[in-house]
Parts: structure tokens; C-alpha cells; sequence
């Protein structure tokens, strides 16, 4: 086996494991902040839904909530959506379950606000709309940036469940080939990737954070 | 003309009546100050007004114009949302602790309201924003954030963001009880020169000697009542044993 042909092959790999993170945390992070409302919504049904999604998504294994969603539709509707069903299927999936994590992430910061910032923005003729994306949110947004971080990370690595549903990330590339040249070779070297992918996002968002340090 | 108006205002907390049933009304230019141990109901009244709480019952009138109402049974009706919104800019609160918006720079903090609310342009809103802090001398101070000052200045910026929006008369909410008495000095006379500017201005405090010195009319409040109305010569010169033994711990 030469390195080339292996790293080659792995690269190809991360490209789709980079395309799952990214897709995943595009629309995680805005769906997240949607089902933190319901979740802190006055309304008693919209709560108890949004309780009953976090607690079954943060609940039951992803692996399994891929399989659902892949196999859901045809079990359910009888629909033939076909293979290249498989990888929205994948991000689907992965969105669903990390926006339930982020969900409880985001609450956690909205609840930590002091109600002095709301009860300002109000005598001062804000709207609720405005008090929400100018004085809170930005000010949340600095104090869940540690706790985002760590669940980001997790993405990562959680990118390599993808197989279940034969997505050839990069893991997946990194067992066939460690399986045909009967070596671990290839899996340290995945495990080497995904580690500097790992260090970039750390570093990414401790410059966020720096940059969030003017204030207090 | 009275700027504001209340009348037989009530207001309850779970089974505690902290407003019992309060009227009063400020002159245009005039300064009322209330006084009253702590838990007394002051706060809740500025809350009331302000509308930071909503009334049980009584009336809340600014300029005329109706905020709340009772119904027939006697319960606080509040005006449309879009009249309560236009009422909102006749007043501005300055809040014990201050509430600056620490993500904005000093500058930001009192233009973005007349911005984002009043909707005036970027450049009148920053021209306003810097003559209100020449006036309370924090020019210098302008792009620094909250974090960077002493709470007397995070106290004169959070005035100049309620004056930015020009209000018709300005609550204080005990402003200088989170100072030391130091910078509590620099707070009272900025309130001064704007008492001595007419501004319209209802002030709890627990400063006595302020009190005395700036109100053209005071109240001392006890159990959610008004248990007496007066000049400042009148409230430290009275005859009820409970507001001489209250203003006596403080004066000493």
C-alpha cells in the first residue's frame, strides 16, 4: 500500500465527514434556537412537545435515530426515496438530534440574563424582537460559546456513525482499507485527522472568544 | 398640565398587597421625591408607572392621555399597544443598577435607542448622544465600554440613555443606592442640574439631605400607603413620630 494511495483515499473521506459537520451545524444551530423558544414558551403544549423531542433525541443512540430517519419514511409512508436518499438522510438526522443539544444550550444561556438587560431594553421602547437580537442574543451568544464548543467537537467525531447508513466518510474509508491491507496504519492516521480537525475548530472558536473579551 | 397622573393604584403579589391604594400626580417641572423604609411599595410604584408591572387597579394618566383605566369592577384596563407605545417615550428610568448594555460601547448605549425606537438618523443620534456626555462630562469616555467604569459613570451614562430620547419626565429608581458615597456626590449633582433645568422628575431615594434639599414635594411611604404629602419643610419638620424616628436614622 503506498501513503499516497492512503491518503488520497482518506482525503476523499474527510471531504464528506466535513461536509456532514458543516451542513450539520448550518442548520442545527438555527433549529436548536427555534426549539429553545418552544422550550421556554409560555404555552404548556408547545413546552411539553419540545421537553418530549429533547429528551427522546438526547435519549436514544444516533446511530438509531439515523436508522429512523432512513428507513422512517418508507416504513411510515411507503415512500421509495432511493440511495441518494441516504446522505440527507445522514444530515437530517444529525441536525435533529444536535439541535436538540443546542436547544438546551442556548436556554441555558437565555435563562442566565439578567433581567435588568430586558426590563432596560422595554422602558426603553424596544421591541421584543429588537430586545431580543440586539441586547440578548449577542450577549447569550458569549456566554454558551464554551458549552458550543464542546458539543462542535463532538460533531466531529460523531461524523464517523455516518457509515450506518453507508456514507463513506472518512472512518469508513479508513476500516476498508485497514481491512484489505490487514493494518491499523490507516486508522491511526484517520484518528490523526480527525484531531488537527479537531484542534482548527478549538482554535476557531477561541479566537471567537477572544474577539467576545471587549466586554464583560 | 400634570405630566402624570395616578389614581388608586393597587397592586398585589400573590397574597402580599404592596400598593395599597396610592394617588398622586407630578406638575410639569416638578420634583417629588418618595421616601420610605425598604419594602414600603416605592419601587413598585415606579414599576407601575413605568409599566415594568402591570397595575391591578387604578389609573395610570400621562399627559392627559390614558395609560390604564378601570373597568367597572375596578380593574386596571391597559390602552392598545400602539398607544402604551407611544406613551413609553414620555418617560425614562434610571434604574438602581444601573442596566447598561455591556456588549455596547458608551456611546452606543445612548444612541441605539433613538435609533432603533424613535428612528432618528445615525448622525443626529450621535450628535445627541455626545452632547448629553459633554454635558455629564464623559466625552472622553465615549468608546469606552460599561466594564471599563466606575459605577458613577455607568450611572451618568445610563441617565444620558434616558435622556437621549427626550423623555417628558424621568424616574429614578434609588440611583445611587449601589454607589459609595463618593460617586453617589457626582449622581446627585447631575439629578440637581437637571432639577434646576426643569426636568419633570420622581426620585426614591434614600438620600434625606438630597431629598430635602431638591424636592419641591415629598412623600413618605409606609405598608403600601402614603402615610404623608408634603414640602421638604413640611415631611422633616412633622409631628408623626414614625417619619421623624425614619428620617432620624439617616440625617442622624
Amino acid at each position: 500500500m503506498s501513503l499516497d494511495f492512503m491518503f488520497f483515499e482518506l482525503g476523499k473521506g474527510f471531504i464528506t465527514t466535513v461536509e456532514i459537520f458543516i451542513l450539520t451545524l448550518l442548520f442545527s444551530l438555527p433549529l436548536g434556537l427555534l426549539i429553545s423558544f418552544g422550550r421556554m414558551s409560555k404555552h404548556f403544549i408547545l413546552r411539553l412537545i419540545t421537553k418530549f423531542y429533547i429528551s427522546v433525541m438526547r435519549g436514544t443512540p444516533l446511530m438509531l435515530q439515523l436508522i429512523v430517519v432512513y428507513f422512517g419514511p418508507y416504513y411510515i409512508f411507503g415512500a421509495q426515496l432511493g440511495r441518494s436518499y441516504r446522505f440527507a438522510a445522514v444530515i437530517i438526522a444529525f441536525s435533529l438530534n444536535y439541535a436538540a443539544y443546542f436547544a438546551e444550550i442556548y436556554r441555558s444561556g437565555i435563562e442566565s440574563m439578567p433581567i435588568g438587560q430586558y426590563e432596560a431594553a422595554k422602558v426603553l421602547g424596544y421591541t421584543k424582537v429588537q430586545t431580543f437580537l440586539k441586547i440578548i442574543l449577542p450577549q447569550v451568544i458569549k456566554r454558551i460559546l464554551p458549552a458550543i464548543t464542546n458539543e462542535t467537537i463532538t460533531l466531529v467525531k460523531d461524523t464517523s456513525l455516518a457509515f450506518v447508513l453507508s456514507i463513506v466518510e472518512m472512518f469508513t474509508t479508513a476500516k476498508q482499507i485497514a481491512a484489505s491491507e490487514t493494518t491499523i496504519m490507516p486508522l491511526m492516521v484517520a484518528g490523526l485527522f480527525y484531531y488537527i480537525f479537531n484542534l482548527v475548530v478549538a482554535l476557531g472558536m477561541e479566537q471567537i472568544e477572544k474577539k467576545l473579551n471587549y466586554y464583560r | 398640565m400634570n405630566i402624570l397622573e395616578i389614581n388608586h393604584m393597587k397592586k398585589a403579589f400573590g397574597d402580599l398587597q404592596v400598593i395599597k391604594d396610592i394617588s398622586l400626580s407630578v406638575k410639569e417641572g416638578e420634583v417629588l421625591s418618595i421616601i420610605g423604609p425598604s419594602g414600603s411599595g416605592k419601587s413598585t410604584i415606579l414599576r407601575c408607572a413605568t409599566m415594568l408591572e402591570k397595575m391591578d387597579s387604578g389609573e395610570l394618566i400621562y399627559l392627559g392621555e390614558a395609560a390604564a383605566r378601570n373597568n367597572g369592577e375596578g380593574k386596571s384596563v391597559y390602552s392598545s399597544k400602539k398607544d402604551l407605545k407611544r406613551m413609553h417615550q414620555y418617560f425614562g428610568l434610571v434604574f438602581q443598577n444601573f442596566n447598561l448594555f455591556p456588549h455596547y460601547s458608551v456611546l452606543k448605549n445612548i444612541m441605539d435607542a433613538p435609533m432603533a425606537v424613535s428612528k432618528i438618523g445615525k448622525e443626529e443620534a450621535e450628535e445627541r448622544a455626545m452632547s448629553l456626555l459633554k454635558k455629564l462630562g464623559l466625552e472622553e469616555k465615549a468608546k469606552a465600554y460599561p466594564c471599563q467604569l466606575s459605577g458613577g459613570q455607568q450611572q451618568r451614562v445610563s441617565i444620558a440613555r434616558a435622556l437621549a430620547l427626550q423623555p417628558k419626565m424621568l424616574f429614578f429608581d434609588e440611583p445611587t443606592s449601589a454607589l459609595d458615597p463618593e460617586l453617589t456626590g457626582e449622581i446627585l449633582k447631575v439629578i440637581k442640574e437637571l432639577a434646576k433645568e426643569k426636568m419633570t422628575m420622581i426620585i426614591v431615594t434614600h438620600e434625606m439631605q438630597f431629598a430635602r434639599e431638591l424636592s419641591d414635594r415629598i412623600i413618605f411611604m409606609e405598608n403600601g400607603v402614603i402615610q404623608e404629602e408634603g414640602s421638604p419643610e413640611q415631611i422633616f419638620a412633622t409631628d408623626n413620630a414614625r417619619i421623624k424616628e425614619f428620617i432620624g436614622k439617616f440625617v442622624g
